[in-house]
């Protein structure tokens, strides 16, 4: 019995072995795209507060000028 | 024939007497006939009108309305700018969802609402279809988030799937989805924006996904799933309108 359950077209039911099979890929791929997501935020973000700590700019300042 | 439906639609002469009956009949507001026959009957006779454009007519046999436009009968029919092609779906603590030959050349574009709650931490996300199977590769999304303060911009290519939704998380969030073109055999342009919350609806914020599924393919059908534990809400599924 799959732990995963479809909305196939309407009717719900538990996944059949080869969609669990395929699901499971889709969340290893989902995982992964995420993480490229996440890692160039961090990346971003890092580069913008290094900018930041340079103009040496208060936290308060910080938040008025990216708000 | 009901008790507003003629016959006949005068012409009347100078000096002529008219009847009661004649009289209710010009009184009727749009002429009303039992059926296209009775109507193509009462013009062009002795005493009747010649058909012009311009004219009316309410066909009891049918319920409508119509025009004469000059050389043929028009039926009046409001065209809908948006018409259900998925009706409202319900889906309850569900992985994944699948809408197959919703796209059709009847419409080129396609508006995609969703209500949802995800359990678990994790995005709603998309996949095109075509007989049956989800398309994984060329999803491209330049991203925008405005969140507190904060307003954050990424890109993404060639992810496996397209992002539509996320922060729902326990929380009523919802996102609107268009998609340009998804049935035709070149690349599809998507637009998602979405609102939800931040731990608290007091905290709502909003992410926008706009970008495309590259791949030069006709699809027929879409895979909405989350990468959370599972999902909950409704969707919907709109073709817009090509025609006035």
């Amino acid at each position: 019995m799959s732990i995963y359950k479809i909305n196939d077209n309407g009717i719900e039911r538990a996944m059949t072995e080869t969609e669990t099979t395929e699901f499971d890929q889709t969340l290893l791929d989902t995982a992964k795209d995420q993480a490229a997501i996440e890692a160039e935020k961090k990346a971003k973000s890092q580069a913008k507060q290094n900018v930041l700590d340079k103009l040496g700019l208060t936290a308060d300042e910080i938040a008025a000028l990216l708000s | 024939m009901g008790a507003n439906a003629v016959t006949t639609v005068y012409d009347f002469v100078a000096n002529q007497i008219l009847t009661a009956a004649q009289m209710d009949n010009v009184n009727c507001g749009i002429p009303v006939f039992a059926t296209t026959v009775t109507r193509d009957a009462a013009f062009g006779g002795a005493g009747e009108k010649t058909l012009a454009q311009g004219q009316m007519a309410f066909i009891e046999a049918t319920n409508t309305t119509q025009y004469y436009n000059g050389s043929a009968w028009v039926t009046l029919a409001a065209t809908p700018g948006l018409t259900c092609v998925k009706a409202e779906t319900t889906v309850t603590a569900t992985n994944s969802v699948t809408a197959d030959n919703v796209f059709t050349s009847s419409y080129t574009n396609y508006l995609l609402l969703i209500n949802y709650t995800i359990s678990g931490a994790g995005q709603l996300r998309i996949k095109l279809r075509t007989g049956g199977t989800s398309a994984s590769t060329n999803y491209n999304t330049q991203i925008v988030e405005g969140n507190g303060t904060s307003l954050t911009t990424s890109t993404a290519a060639s992810q496996t799937s397209y992002i539509v939704g996320a922060f729902g998380s326990g929380l009523e969030a919802a996102t609107s989805v268009q998609l340009f073109g998804p049935q035709l055999a070149k690349a599809t342009t998507i637009m998602a924006g979405n609102t939800a919350a931040n731990g608290a609806l007091t905290a709502p914020l909003y992410e926008q996904w706009y970008g495309n599924h590259s791949t030069a393919t006709a699809y027929d059908g879409i895979e909405i799933f989350t990468s959370g534990t599972n999902w909950t809400g409704v969707y919907a599924i709109y073709g817009y309108s090509k025609t006035l």
